[in-house]
């Protein structure tokens, strides 16, 4: 599709993570561009989309938006107010999350996802948020979607904490440690990443707009499988970048400005 | 009966060493005023837990009044990390016993059911299970579900001495009514020894009976009552008031270094006498008056 509209990385990052939402999924999902896509696709092609917040929130329909899941305003009008145990448990933990809707510090050539630090686990290190639903969202759901930035720094042969594991070392592991689902999705503002089936590392499926081949591995810590035929990701629509500027995320919290 | 006291003789109730649950998530339904209280009475050595980590932990923290925490992890959400907390892990100062929130609060609620442990699919193949595998005595281990054979990893309980617990309407006994998400609060109260109730509202036992639906807290289950408006200040009370945004950020730049956090903590804390020093402090009635939730929205 040919489209001379504007828009920045973080509207196309978002456009992208909802289209991977389909009519009828429980998403469950984490704070940042995960929520702006989910709102998006509600709106949009998956009205009877379910969105739970691991706190006990059910299907919001928010009209501010909030700066973390404990702001009031991503309650507003939820169906049900409840709690962690509902939410985490008797949804996600009983295996009726669709899609896990996660972000992240690093994302390693198998999906491993470290929300938790930066730096030498046994040394010297920078420490952040940890994990809160991340691994819990990251082992139980049916599959799960990762936003993160492009870069070199984030996008890493092999991450160096798991927070929320991926498909592990690849060759079945993550079954064999009891895991249910795995990631289906990594989407970063230069392209879109599955999973090869057999060897579950990750695969480049999509490349965005204005963006080269070069351009996407030359930022990346590790080598993808990159198959011959790579489409362009589609980009955002009027409507789509309109909900999100006016209705979702007008003061530009997660979508950037 | 009535379990009302002041806020000085719930906390003198604590002993140092003992293990507290916190009510708060984030930047909502914090314990403020309790943590500001346990610092002016100086009790140390405490362990807290908590799903996710609220401002009154990283307050906690960064005054030296905790040894240990178990948690699932958190920060302020776009307002960063909790700096106290981040700091400690960095330099080895805190023992650190870390899950995820399902983790957690399936550890709550194998306290409450009285179970000895609990089957979880989580933390599976993470580092977070590798660093909880190197306490001892042990807080997790493995099972074969005695009908399948299958091989579970299986949680301790936690079991705390105290739930300290941020609500928004509470009669003498302690029956307690918890508006919007609860997060792991219900399961916290009945893991613990015992409870005590900080309510931003306190109503007869007869509006409770009017509609039990909303009791969360069991009267039965709580030591003390605490009446005390906008206790959870600069965190949110949901349809009760807002977040204080601006008293939020400027905790978050204070809290960045230990001489700012100690400049506030001299500020806010150890120079007023009371939660009634501090509301005048951060503004008093014209300040909080402005954060008021509206009835619709509930912020």
């Amino acid at each position: 599709m040919v489209t001379n509209l504007e828009y920045t990385s973080f509207e196309l990052m978002a456009v992208t993570g909802a289209r991977e939402l389909k009519d009828g999924e429980i998403v469950a999902v984490g704070l940042g561009l995960p929520v702006v896509a989910s709102f998006l696709a509600k709106r949009t092609h998956a009205p009877s989309l379910t969105i739970l917040l691991e706190l006990g929130v059910a299907d919001p329909e928010p009209i501010h938006i909030g700066s973390g899941l404990s702001d009031p305003r991503f309650w507003y009008r939820a169906k049900i107010h409840t709690s962690f145990v509902d939410m985490l448990g008797m949804v996600l933990h009983k295996g009726l999350v669709d899609v896990g809707f996660l972000g992240g510090l690093e994302v390693d050539a198998y999906g491993n996802l470290n929300t938790t630090l930066l730096g030498d686990p046994e040394g010297k290190y920078r420490r952040f948020t940890g994990s809160g639903g991340g691994n819990d969202l990251a082992s139980c759901a049916r599959r799960t979607v990762i936003i993160i930035r492009h870069e070199a720094r984030k996008l890493k042969e092999a991450v160096s904490f798991i927070t929320s594991p991926g498909y592990l070392r690849g060759d079945g592991e993550r079954e064999r440690v009891g895991l249910l689902g795995g990631p289906a999705r990594v989407i970063t503002d230069k392209a879109v990443f599955g999973f090869d089936p057999d060897s579950k590392r990750m695969r480049l499926e999509a490349i965005h707009p204005n963006t080269t081949l070069e351009d996407v591995l030359s930022n990346m810590a590790f080598q993808p499988i990159v198959p011959d035929n790579l489409p362009t990701t589609e980009p955002p629509t009027a409507e789509q970048l309109r909900l999100i500027r006016e209705e979702i995320d007008p003061d530009r919290m997660y979508a950037g400005s | 009966m009535t379990k009302l006291c002041t806020l000085a003789d719930a906390v003198a109730s604590i002993r140092a060493g003992s293990h507290i649950a916190l009510s708060g998530f984030a930047t909502a339904r914090c314990n403020i005023a309790f943590a500001h209280e346990v610092l002016r009475q100086a009790i140390k050595g405490l362990v807290i837990s908590q799903c996710v980590a609220g401002i009154e932990a990283d307050i906690l923290i960064g005054a030296g009044a905790v040894d240990k925490i178990v948690y699932g992890g958190g920060s302020r959400g776009r307002s960063g990390q909790h700096h106290c907390i981040c700091r400690a892990i960095e330099q080895g100062k805190l023992i650190t016993e870390e899950l995820s929130s399902l983790s957690m609060t399936f550890r709550y609620l194998a306290g409450a059911l009285g179970i000895p442990f609990i089957p979880i699919r989580s933390l599976n193949g993470s580092d977070i299970l590798k660093k909880l595998e190197q306490f001892t005595p042990p807080v997790v281990s493995r099972v074969d579900d005695p009908f399948t054979g299958e091989d579970w990893l299986v949680l301790k309980p936690l079991i705390p001495d105290v739930a300290v617990m941020q609500v928004q309407v509470a009669d003498e006994e302690g029956n307690a009514w918890i508006l919007g998400p609860r997060w792991d609060n219900a399961e916290q109260v009945r893991a613990s020894k015992r409870t005590i109730v900080i309510t931003e509202r306190l109503v007869s036992t007869e509006a409770i009976r009017r509609a039990p639906d909303r009791t969360v807290v069991p009267g039965y289950r709580v030591s003390h009552v605490v009446h005390l408006p906008f206790s959870a200040h600069p965190s949110s009370v949901y349809a009760v008031y807002d977040f204080d945004e601006a008293h939020i950020d400027e905790y978050a730049e204070a809290s960045k270094t230990p001489q700012g956090f100690q400049k506030y903590l001299d500020e806010y804390v150890f120079g007023v006498n009371d939660h009634w020093g501090y509301l005048e402090r951060v503004g008093g009635l014209q300040r909080l008056s402005a954060l008021e939730a509206d009835p619709v929205l509930g912020y």
